[in-house]
């Protein structure tokens, strides 16, 4: 676009940036001071005759941004044709698409007052040192393409197994078990007495054994006379499933019981037919058992409903 | 039979053959309970009984009924009101101010208290008279209904509550309540004729939470919601007659199990105890099979419940058609060692179904029979379900149980009589109680006596045979059934009571056999056998010449007369002899069969026909005598001590195949350190037949003999190579196989072998090194991953062997124990120890077996010096909320410190406990563990023998236990331990003058009593001699009683009166000659004065107001003051039930006054009708439950 080109332009005194050592940093600063030469000459040729070093600045600013923009745009298009170099279209593509009338361009460059830079001097492109390499990279195996990239490093991927034999020994896996799983209670036990509330068989030693305080319980029986979970689960496992469904249906007239104890009289009915069912399954399993019978409903009558 | 051998039993019953004559001038049909609300926050109970009784005489104008605790409101006959007065003596035996504090008179006065409330002496604490307007009525003989409200609050026996602190509803919370007592207790919950021998129909009403089931005898006739749909009601009806002592009840948010192979047997188990309670009983319907199928007769009951509860009173308790048992008899599949216990509970509570609750008993004295029928069917049960080898070795410890208890208390009476109350007939005048009621008897003694009665039992069916013995009680169930099924008007409800008579005359019927000798000796008389045995082989005659002596002489014994078998194993077979052992023949000369001939290699036969070969290199060459046994089949009650050589034994134990016959061995052995007899028990050990009791047994003889032999042992210790053998991996011997208990006969050696393994000693008495590092690898190494069962009864196990591996600490200078003078091998145990019992916090076991064995044994390290002893961490375990069996295994800790310690602190903190424990079974426990293992005894000095423990204990058995009737027994107990029958020793020697009055009053009741009471007075205070002597001036008394025309019920006070008083004589200090004393000095009245007169009033109001009633004429000082003690609350009554008397008012405004003076405590004592005159037509407004107290009824729950 030619406003964009034609920005007013002017000359200045470059600023020099600071000098660097670095090769890396040498090759873009020349490349900037190429750029501010362009602004500059671009200014004078729009008519300028000074420029504040700030705003020559930002107008270098502003050029090179545009100019990556083409080339990382452009790149894109590139790609996104499967190419690897980008053609003169991919450009044209990308200016049309940045709003550029691509037109005015041959114009624009062959305009009189328009005034030769000269290139920028020759500097290296920086060395990117080579990562370290661990021997000699694995080529590749027959089924992969060349054109993919190579292996990594052999150090990245190659492995040095350090194991024993298994042990296998009846007598060492006892011994094994043994003493881990005394030392997980014995580190849980410890743990637990530790945090909790302690007692102690000596006055003078708390610590050494520790026995975790006695706390009652609120209902003692349970915890004494119920397996654990574990111990459930295989007890179940040999339950058959007769038993099982027995009980389900034995116990339904108890469940309906157990709810409906805070049930109002308008849900009576409700739980009426729930209890009749469920005796009538309890009928199927010819279980006639006072204890399964549904509860009757109080007759009806009128001075005690009153009072 | 002829009736001749009858005669000895016929004696305390009046009339023979027909059986039962009631105590009661009037006969229960029919009773309705009910209960409509149970409170369990504030722990009550509201409900009415209706009682429907027909009078049996015409001018019945009093009713007694039994009821304890219970608050009555109001009493009604065929709805007209009726006056009521509620007395009972036993809440305070012996009213406080005495300073008497022996045994011998607490006893007395107990015995007459329970006597007095005795409802099989018609007696009981509740008098109702019947309204005169329906006097006339009572003379047709018509019908009454007795409607009594009555309110429970907070009851201490009778009916306990369970109400766990949680959030929740009560259902949530699985809070219940059932009944319990001991024997018959239905009057601590309702008002009853609390008597085994009244029989009625019942209907059973509870009216509970929606939530909660309530379940109690008899069908199940339906359940109602009330009509806020919040309860229910069940209903149950009864209608097998059935005494009110075998009612129950069991309120919870039980969870309901149908027994799957019996539709009509439910179970009931608190909430997430289902899984449980479906493998616990899956195992009944066997029981039940085999009962029905041995008596030949159906379950009586149309249904059967079994309930288990939580706070159990005993572990069984049998009700018609229910059995209430402990919620820790639940166990799931994984547990071996409480499955056989309980199935032999469930099995024992069927048992009294038949014979307890469907048959029930005429008297007391008949108790015998049905403990002893139901104890013998279980017996049978036994044998069929666990094997001839468990049920002989069972016999054979109830054996050892019953003998061992008779030698030491003297004796067990399965029938005792008592004729007219004498006490000279005192059957038990070795024993610190009466006999004369089951309420009296110390728990010990009446287990010991359900032990000897099922023995018994089994004497007779050796006696009769088996055949008999199951036709006579089939004819008692069937005869019982029948009757069962017959109206009330039939009369033939009293052929479901038994009777010894009874019992006695089917069995002669039956078999025609005279068993009255083998009755005479057993049931009529206490006392057991014991034998001495010894004997020597004549070769020349080839004769076994026997010796068998008789020690009849120490307490307990009795003289044995009558056939008893030897069983002698010779070489050529085992034969059986039957001596005759008479008066004075000693020797039995036994010819043998086989002439001695070793050199013969022959198999030697064996009792059962089994051909063995023995190497016979060990016996004497002389003699053909392998081994010679004594009773055998153990029916004589008998201790046996037998001397034979050690080889014999050794064979004996090798060869002999009744287990009993090894265990006999085992012991004898004990004495025989020898090579030979360690080979003898390392054989039975090994061998995988013999009986795995035995094997067990073995084990800890062996110990001992290994200890015997310490010097010259040589190999490993004792049992070790065995185990290794036995139970240890083969590639390394050190490490013991993962667990596998399939086989449950292995399962109990290998948990036995190390516990006996841990007693060995070595030369420094102390458990080898190597043992303890052999128990400590078994619990390193033990395993359970792959197991099929728990292993918590085995790791239980091996704690106690590390507890018996502790040997005393080397205590230098009785330096402080601490941490670093810590012996090493103590710091291993320990931290087994602490890492078991940390981890039961974590993983808790099955009934937390583990805690309770780590509890034990740091009790053992700290008696042995290693731990401070300190009783603060078993405190702690002791509390409620604990499992019970921990809270047991802490107070036990706790009383061995008390009597090791010798601290009156921790006395005091379980006397405390005992007083205040939420649990009953754990309070009566602590009793009998202080009885066990006392701090100190009656012959023994000690510093907390102190006038305030005596108090405090005489206290407890007053009036602290008046709600538990095996507390206040347990009590009783544990006060005779600790001070013998007599006055405590510590007390400081009573006052004088005060006797003195006592004196007089006899004088003036019965001046001829007095030169005897003066020589009794010489007699030493236990002198069962003391006791005739009373009985000698008893019967004057009374009889001068009865020109007073004071009914029969004056007998059991005019009892308690006398042995009061004597009691009062008894005194050692009491000087002869004060008896002599003038009158005036009455006057001041003391304590002791009043008190004696107090019982009068407390146990009968009759008499007293006779008293009263003469008194006003003679002008007889005494005769006053005894007025003045009694009339108060009575005067009352007497005048309501006949016309008023003016006079008597004023009387007794003037004694009520004087009595409050003298501070009695009349607590029990009615006041209500105080002025009823003027309130009789007023309705029973007040009588409201909500009103709290009401001014009539009787504030018995203080």
């Amino acid at each position: 676009m030619a406003d964009t080109a034609a920005g007013p332009g002017g000359s200045g005194t470059r600023s020099g940036s600071k000098q660097s050592t670095n090769p890396a940093d040498n090759y873009h600063l020349a490349r900037r001071r190429t750029l501010q030469v362009v602004v500059s000459s671009l200014l004078t040729e729009a008519g300028f005759e000074s420029a504040e070093k700030a705003s020559v600045e930002t107008l270098t600013e502003m050029l090179q941004s545009y100019i990556s923009e083409i080339g990382r745009s452009a790149k894109s298009y590139c790609e996104h044709t499967a190419r690897t170099q980008p053609t003169l279209s991919d450009i044209v593509v990308t200016l049309v698409e940045m709003g550029f009338n691509v037109d005015t361009l041959p114009a624009y460059a062959k305009r009189s007052q328009r005034m030769v830079i000269t290139a920028p001097p020759v500097t290296n492109q920086p060395v990117t040192p080579k990562a370290l390499t661990a021997g000699q990279n694995r080529p590749h195996p027959p089924h992969i393409p060349s054109h993919f990239p190579e292996f990594p490093d052999p150090h990245t991927y190659i492995k040095t197994p350090t194991y024993r034999e298994p042990v296998s020994d009846y007598q060492v896996l006892r011994e094994k078990a043994a003493s881990q799983r005394r030392d997980v209670e014995r580190a849980l036990t410890r743990f637990m007495a530790k945090t909790g509330e302690t007692q102690s068989l000596f006055k003078d030693d708390v610590s050494t054994f520790p026995l975790i305080a006695a706390r009652p319980f609120t209902i003692p029986y349970l915890t004494a006379l119920l397996p654990s979970e574990l111990e459930i689960q295989q007890m179940e496992e040999t339950d058959s499933s007769e038993q099982d469904e027995q009980t389900d249906t034995e116990n339904l007239a108890l469940h309906i019981s157990t709810e409906d104890s805070g049930a109002e009289k308008e849900n009576a009915s409700v739980l009426q037919q729930n209890s009749l069912s469920g005796s009538r399954n309890g009928e199927e399993s010819v279980i006639d058992n006072p204890y399964l019978r549904p509860v009757k409903k109080p007759k009806i009558r009128r001075k005690k409903s009153l009072s | 039979m002829p009736p001749t051998g009858i005669e000895p039993s016929r004696m305390n019953r009046k009339k023979g053959d027909k059986g039962f004559e009631s105590p009661r001038p009037y006969k229960l049909t029919h009773q309705v309970v009910c209960i409509n609300n149970i409170n369990f926050q504030r722990k009550s109970v509201v409900g009415f009984v209706e009682l429907t009784i027909f009078p049996t005489v015409a001018n019945l104008n009093r009713i007694k009924l039994n009821s304890k605790q219970c608050r009555i409101y109001r009493v009604r006959i065929n709805d007209l009101e009726a006056a009521f007065i509620y007395n009972d003596p036993t809440l305070e035996v012996c009213h406080s101010e005495s300073k008497q504090r022996n045994l011998n008179y607490f006893s007395n006065a107990y015995a007459a208290a329970v006597s007095a409330v005795d409802p099989d002496a018609g007696n009981g604490e509740l008098c109702i008279k019947v309204p005169s307007e329906l006097w006339k009525h009572v003379d047709e003989l018509k019908v009454l209904k007795i409607h009594i409200n009555f309110s429970l609050d907070q009851p201490k026996g009778g009916l306990h509550f369970v109400v766990p602190s949680v959030e929740g509803s009560m259902a949530e919370r699985g809070a219940h309540v059932f009944s319990c007592g001991y024997q018959n207790s239905t009057r601590f919950w309702f008002p009853c004729v609390d008597s085994y021998s009244e029989l009625c129909t019942w209907k059973l009403e509870f009216t509970v939470d929606a939530a909660m089931v309530a379940v109690s005898n008899g069908d199940l006739v339906e359940t109602v919601y009330t009509h806020d749909m919040r309860k229910k009601t069940f209903h149950y009806m009864l209608t097998i007659p059935t005494a009110a002592s075998n009612i129950s009840l069991a309120i919870g948010p039980f969870e309901v199990l149908v027994d799957p192979y019996m539709h009509e047997v439910t179970h009931f188990c608190l909430p997430q105890l289902l899984p449980l309670l479906k493998h616990t009983t899956s195992y009944l319907h066997e029981v039940f099979e085999f009962y029905e199928e041995i008596l030949t007769c159906r379950y009586p009951y149309s249904c059967f419940k079994t309930v288990f509860i939580d706070e159990a009173y005993v572990e069984v308790a049998a009700y018609a058609s229910m059995s209430i048992f402990s919620t820790n008899l639940l166990h799931s599949a994984m547990i071996i060692d409480e499955t056989p216990l309980t199935r032999r509970c469930l099995a024992q509570a069927l048992a009294q179904q038949f014979f307890g609750c469907f048959i029930s008993r005429m008297s007391w004295s008949d108790e015998w029979v049905l403990k002893g029928i139901s104890g013998y069917i279980y017996g049978l049960w036994m044998k069929k379900t666990f094997g001839v080898n468990e049920y002989r070795h069972w016999i054979k410890e109830e054996l050892d149980k019953i003998v061992a208890y008779e030698l030491k208390t003297g004796g067990v009476l399965l029938h005792p009589i008592f004729g007219g109350g004498k006490e000279k007939d005192n059957p038990a005048s070795h024993l610190h109680f009466s006999i004369k009621h089951p309420h009296t008897l110390s728990w010990e003694y009446y287990t010991m006596f359900q032990c000897k009665a099922h023995l018994v039992m089994r004497l007779i069916e050796n006696r009769i045979s088996m055949e008999f013995m199951l036709q006579v009680f089939n004819k008692l169930l069937s005869l019982a059934s029948t009757a069962s099924s017959q109206k009330f008007q039939s009369h033939m409800w009293s052929q479901m009571l038994v009777s010894t008579y009874g019992f006695l005359k089917s069995i002669s019927n039956v078999s025609g056999k005279d068993i009255q000798p083998l009755i005479k000796q057993w049931v009529d008389q206490s006392g057991v056998v014991k034998f001495y045995g010894s004997f020597a082989f004549n070769r020349k005659r080839n004769v076994l010449e026997l010796e068998i002596k008789q020690d009849y002489t120490s307490p307990g014994t009795q003289k044995y007369v009558g056939p008893l078998k030897v069983t002698v194993q010779e070489l050529d077979g085992s034969f059986n002899h039957t001596l005759q052992i008479e008066e004075n023949s000693l020797k039995h000369d036994i010819p043998c069969h086989s002439k001695s001939r070793r050199n013969k290699k022959k198999k030697i036969p064996l009792m059962n026909g089994e051909e063995v070969d023995m190497d016979l290199s060990a016996m004497d060459a002389d003699s053909p005598l392998l081994w010679i046994r004594i009773d055998p089949d153990m029916s004589v009650l008998r201790k046996v001590e037998f001397e034979q050589a050690d080889f014999m034994w050794q064979y004996e134990l090798r060869y002999e195949r009744d287990v009993v016959a090894q265990q006999e061995s085992i012991l004898a052995l004990e004495k025989f350190p020898t090579p030979a007899s360690r080979l003898a028990l390392t054989d039975i050990l090994e061998q995988e037949q013999c009986f795995y009791r035995v094997r067990m047994s073995a084990c800890f003889c062996l110990a001992k003999i290994a200890n015997s032999m310490v010097s010259t042992w040589t190999g490993p210790p004792a049992m070790k190579s065995l185990f290794t053998r036995m139970f240890c991996c083969k590639t390394c011997p050190n490490i013991v196989r993962t667990n596998n208990f399939m086989s449950f006969q292995s399962y109990f050696l290998q948990k036995t072998m190390p516990v006996a393994m841990a007693l060995l000693r070595d030369v420094h008495n102390l458990c080898p090194k190597e043992v303890l590092t052999f128990i400590l690898d078994l619990i390193k190494y033990n395993d359970n991953r792959k197991n099929k069962f728990s292993d918590n009864y085995y790791r239980a196990e091996m704690i106690d062997a590390l507890a018996n591996s502790v040997t005393p600490a080397v205590s230098v200078n009785n330096e402080v124990r601490t941490l670093d003078n810590l012996n090493p091998d103590v710091r291993l145990i320990l931290e087994e120890i602490t890492r078991f019992l940390n981890m039961e916090k974590l993983l808790p076991s099955y009934r937390h077996t583990i805690t309770v064995s780590c509890l034990r044994a740091i009790r053992v390290l700290q008696k042995n010096g290693h731990v401070p002893s300190d009783s603060s961490l078993f405190k702690s375990y002791a509390e409620y909320g604990h499992f019970v069996d921990i809270r047991i295994a802490a107070l036990e800790a706790v009383v061995d410190y008390t009597k090791v310690d010798r601290s009156y602190e921790e006395l005091q903190w379980l006397l405390n406990m005992i007083q205040t424990d939420p649990v009953p079974y754990v309070r009566h426990k602590i009793l009998n563990m202080l009885t066990k293992n006392p701090p100190f005894t009656k012959t023994m000095e000690s510093p907390l023998c102190n006038e305030a423990l005596v108090d405090q204990l005489w206290k407890l058995m007053n009036s602290g236990t008046a709600h538990d009737w095996r507390l206040r027994c347990g009590a009783v107990d544990l006060y005779f331990t600790l001070f013998g029958l007599s006055r405590p020793s510590c007390l400081p020697l009573p006052e004088l003058g005060l006797v003195l009055n006592l004196k007089e009053k006899k004088a003036v009741l019965n001046p001829t009593i007095i030169p005897e009471a003066g020589a009794s007075n010489q007699e030493s205070l236990s002198n069962p001699g003391c006791h005739a002597q009373l009985a000698g001036f008893q019967n004057p008394f009374s009889s001068s009683q009865d020109e007073e025309e004071v009914d029969m019920d004056t007998v059991h006070d005019s009892q308690a009166f006398i042995s009061h008083h004597l009691n009062m004589l008894e005194r050692p200090s009491t000087p002869g000659l004060s008896k002599y004393r003038p009158s005036s000095s009455r006057s001041s009245l003391m304590p002791q004065h009043s008190l004696g007169c107090d019982i009068i009033p407390a146990t009968k109001p009759q008499w007293s107001m006779e008293l009263s009633r003469k008194g006003t004429g003679k002008e007889q000082p005494l005769e006053m003051s005894v007025h003045s003690m009694v009339a108060a609350p009575l005067s009352v009554f007497a005048k309501e039930s006949t016309s008023s008397r003016h006079s008597e008012h004023h009387h007794h405004h003037h004694h009520e006054h004087k009595k409050k003076k003298k501070k009695h405590k009349h607590k029990h004592k009615h006041k209500h009708k105080h002025d009823s005159k003027d309130k009789d037509k007023e309705p029973f407004a007040f009588s409201s439950p909500a009103s709290g107290r009401s001014v009539r009824s009787p504030s018995l729950s203080d």
